[in-house]
């Protein structure tokens, strides 16, 4: 739901001030109506990636705040690049907080130390215009210069933050992303539009339906005009502003004839796509679907529309159209419940078919790789493995009026409903080798969207019902209607991996409700 | 013992006359009977005019502007209407929570009658306005600000301001919902909090018992009373709590402040926010407010306990028309109190009206066929009343 309290107006005041008085940082985006490019892609060289970003920030002259991963090119300067690596090789980020400081910095900061001596960066309060990485997605260690949000803090105008991190060769081949998040703030800086693709290459070796196709990365983001106040916003496709109808759209250009790997992210900030390609008169094409969530499926199966939960990924095959097709890229409405933010219905793209394609598309994946077996794969054998626990969990929601006071609670059954607090105890403690069922209920009247930090988890069940057990790291619990059973996910939790010892965190991925406590601590002892 | 007899039996009907003359249910055919709606209203604010009909069934007949603006939303429990069935001054009290202004309009003549506004720090901007009344001074609950505005009831519908008087929650809440007994005012911070207020002289004095109620200091649930309701007798304050269940508390107030409050837990609808007594007091009406029912609980008013008795079903236009149930309101100041209305808060909103029936131990809510009702003047409905109001 999308509502403000007191504090919440008080920040969004601050930063329609702040927006007012910011020089402009970012660069602009591609215009209405235009052809839809890829972003750059940036490619490890000798096992290594090596690249450095510049968080900026602006407003533009429709009124809507940017922040900005700035990538420096002889060229100029490009928006959130994507990071392509291998498995087994290392991704050495720098990233600089260049928003511009004299705005809200003081308001409403949080303590990010959970405990004494556990800073990592610049440590301090956590601000609007602070910030750290997330690499959603990734199952790498939850500790300083990796994967760590508890306790990583960037403040504006310090030296540059490098982020080392060696991507397992067992890692999955699929699409992951990065974005912020700092607690507290992580919705303004999505909402501007700091997110971008990070691809682990080598989805051909292991789903070789792939293999030659050209690729195309798409990142869908969502934009409000001021984040957390009630009101219509955007859908943006790789930057480029998805339009009301009637008016021009993106485009998007392939060849006739030709099937394509798609490979979208939903960076949204609370908006649920339930993705379709339209083929003449709106009718729903079937998609080969590769992966979810990074992680490649055991088969590819069709599906006419394939729901993506924010931040969640869908890796896909297009059929492949006619000249005279006409189709269309869109997303349904879709409906998050009583007290839920209906989520409308959008044409992200028309799909323009032509002889030569789009001469800026990226070329075609090689074509020489031999399928693999997914059981070299991070968390291969979970289905079968021993089952060390259960736990149930729990989203509820409390409103004492329409602007709030609210509070977001993920709970632990049996523990307190409380929101997440930085210095809080861990809410769940397992150790390494503990392989455990989860069985996620919303007993809340609005749809809300189950991550984990560090891991995949195995889909088991749908409302008591076996489901096919695909990998995800993000999983959406439909709204409870006021009767009957508890909506709820049962999913096989893998802590099998030493690496991802450690404390981190699981929580409801609509942005708002991460920010406002959806949230709380899981720690893997050794 | 047939003479003896005699005089008893007319002893009995008296009472049961003056009863029922000072529960308003000898409404006299001049009365009007309204449903009457704060339309809170962002653009240009007013006060919309049922006429309640023999079945429960109900006809818009007058829109009133308050030449004030609404806000369209805020706190469940801040009822931005009240009502006084005094002999000659027959009044409604509205609130506009954007532009601070209480008005005052003449029930009997639908005129707005005279306009009131407190200090120029009362603020009730973000989430409201709450009135509540005992006759003699009209109490306003400016959620901004968090004071209390005390206003003297005068002649006509109008009012006059006295003072402010500040206030706050254990956990720096805002007040949301008040409710008056004779000489005392209990408040909800909307925290977890509670407080009770001396107001014999007219402004709010508190009694020092300001405290965290206990469904929110205990251990696994979470629940802040919001919505107050005070019984006849003045001996209980019962609590409607914003919770992730249905949730009310119930504080002894017989000796004249706050006690420690009981936990009642009655269900799995979520939120309790509002609440209102049936004028017999035997049953509990809850709004679950972020749900879409309406729950009847049991309340004994000897001992202050409740139990679940019913709930609804889904109220119709869910998610589809509305969003969220608000403040109730009953159709008589008899019995169980016939027809139950509730606020549907939507743009437009609608008006839920639920039927009840009640014997030996169990009860039953159902819809009418012909709810909800479109409260196309409102764009934000939360606050509902009826006249003539419940005598307590």
């Amino acid at each position: 739901m999308h509502i403000f309290s007191r504090r919440l107006l008080v920040i969004a005041v601050c930063a329609i001030v702040f927006s007012a008085a910011a020089a402009a940082q970012c660069p602009a985006r591609p215009a209405i109506g235009t052809v839809v490019q890829d972003a750059l892609s940036l490619y490890s060289q000798n096992g290594v990636l090596n690249a450095a970003f510049d968080l900026g920030y602006s407003v533009d002259t429709t009124g809507y705040t940017h922040y900005c991963y700035q990538y420096h090119t002889s060229a100029g300067l490009v928006e959130s690049p994507t990071l392509r690596l291998n498995p087994g090789d290392q991704l050495v980020l720098s990233v600089k907080d260049s928003i511009p400081t004299g705005g809200p910095s003081a308001m409403s900061g949080m303590d990010m130390s959970s405990m004494p001596g556990t800073t990592c960066g610049d440590g301090g309060n956590a601000t609007l215009q602070s910030t750290n990485v997330h690499f959603h997605g990734l199952n790498v260690p939850p500790i300083c210069h990796q994967d760590d949000i508890l306790d990583t803090l960037i403040q504006p105008g310090s030296p540059p933050f490098q982020f080392n991190i060696q991507i397992p060769t067992t890692e999955p081949p699929g699409l992951y992303w990065y974005h912020p998040h700092v607690h507290g703030f992580t919705e303004f800086q999505v909402n501007g539009g700091a997110a971008g693709a990070l691809i682990v290459e080598g989805m051909e070796k292991y789903r070789p339906e792939v293999t030659g196709l050209t690729e195309r990365v798409f990142v869908i983001r969502q934009q409000f005009l001021v984040p957390w106040v009630p009101g219509p916003y955007e859908l943006t496709l790789n930057y480029q502003t998805v339009p009301p109808p009637h008016t021009p759209f993106p485009v998007i250009q392939m060849k006739a004839g030709e099937r394509q790997f798609w490979r979208v992210a939903n960076a949204s900030l609370q908006d649920f796509i339930p993705l379709q390609l339209w083929a003449m008169g709106g009718v729903p094409q079937p998609m080969e679907l590769i992966a979810l969530d990074g992680y490649p499926l055991a088969a590819p199966r069709y599906e006419t529309t394939i729901l993506i939960p924010p931040a969640g990924r869908a890796e896909f095959i297009t059929p492949a159209f006619s000249l005279n097709a006409g189709p269309q890229f869109a997303t349904l409405a879709y409906s998050t419940g009583p007290t839920g933010n209906p989520d409308s219905e959008f044409l992200l793209a028309g799909i323009e078919l032509t002889t030569a394609g789009n001469p800026k598309a990226p070329a075609p994946t090689s074509s020489h790789a031999a399928p693999q077996s997914l059981s070299a794969l991070k968390f291969a054998g979970l289905k079968d493995a021993t089952v060390t626990g259960t736990r149930k969990l729990y989203f509820s929601e409390e409103f004492g009026g329409t602007n709030g006071p609210i509070q977001f609670y993920i709970t632990v059954d049996g523990q307190r409903q409380q929101v997440f607090q930085p210095n809080e105890k861990p809410a769940i403690i397992t150790k390494v080798g503990a392989v455990e069922d989860w069985t996620i209920e919303n007993h809340a009247l609005e749809t809300h969207d189950f991550h984990i930090h560090q891991i995949h988890f195995m889909m088991l069940e749908v409302n008591g019902k076996p489901v096919p057990n695909d990998l995800r790291d993000t999983i959406e619990i439909p709204y409870w209607s006021g009767t009957g059973p508890y909506p709820s996910v049962k999913v096989r939790m893998d802590f099998r991996d030493p690496t991802i010892a450690g404390t981190f965190v699981f929580h409801c991925h609509i942005l708002l409700h991460e920010d406002l406590g959806m949230m709380h601590k899981i720690q893997v002892l050794p | 013992m047939h003479a003896s007899g005699r005089p008893r039996l007319s002893l009995a009907a008296a009472i049961l006359v003056w009863a029922c003359v000072a529960s308003g249910f000898a409404q006299s055919t001049s009365q009007p009977h309204y449903l009457i709606t704060n339309d809170d209203g962002v653009f240009g604010n007013s006060v919309t005019f049922y006429t309640i009909g023999a079945n429960g069934g109900l006809t818009l007949t007058s829109q009133v502007q308050t030449a004030g603006l609404g806000i369209g939303g805020g706190f469940f429990s801040t009822n931005r209407i009240s009502l006084l069935n005094s002999t000659g001054n027959e009044c409604v009290y509205a609130a506009d929570a954007a532009t601070g202004d209480i008005i005052g309009i003449d029930v009997t003549t639908l005129a707005v009658g005279g306009s009131a506004s407190g200090s120029t720090t009362d603020s009730g901007a973000t989430n409201g306005i709450g009135l509540a009344m005992n006759g003699r001074y009209l109490y306003a609950s400016y959620t901004a600000s968090n004071t209390i505005g005390t206003f003297q009831v005068q002649p006509g519908c109008s009012l006059s301001f006295v003072n402010d008087t500040p206030v706050v929650g254990l956990q720096a809440g805002f007040i949301a919902g008040m409710a008056i007994h004779g000489n005392l005012l209990v408040v909800t911070y909307g925290d977890g909090s509670i407080e009770s207020f001396n107001i014999a002289s007219g402004p709010p004095v508190s009694n020092n018992d300001e405290q965290n109620s206990t469904g929110y200091t205990q251990s696994l649930g979470v629940a802040y009373p919001n919505g107050v309701e005070i019984t006849k007798d003045g001996r209980y304050a019962i609590f409607g709590d914003t919770s992730t269940s249905t949730v009310v508390e119930v504080s002894d107030i017989s000796a004249g402040s706050l006690t420690t409050t009981v936990v009642y837990t009655l269900g799995t609808a979520v939120s309790a926010s509002n609440i209102t007594l049936s004028p017999d007091e035997t049953l509990l009406y809850i709004s679950n407010t972020q749900g879409d029912k309406v729950t009847a609980a049991f309340f004994n008013e000897y001992t202050g306990k409740v139990s679940m008795g019913c709930a609804s079903g889904s109220l119709r236009g869910v998610s589809s028309k509305w969003s969220y149930l608000a403040s109730l309101a009953l159709d008589t100041n008899a019995g169980t109190g016939g027809t139950i209305y509730v606020a549907e808060f939507g743009a437009p909103s609608y008006i839920g009206m639920v039927s009840v029936s009640s014997s030996a131990g169990k009860c039953t809510l159902r819809e009418f066929p012909s709810s909800p009702l479109s409260a196309a003047n409102s764009s934000g409905l939360l606050s509902i009343g009826t006249f003539p109001p419940r005598s307590f």
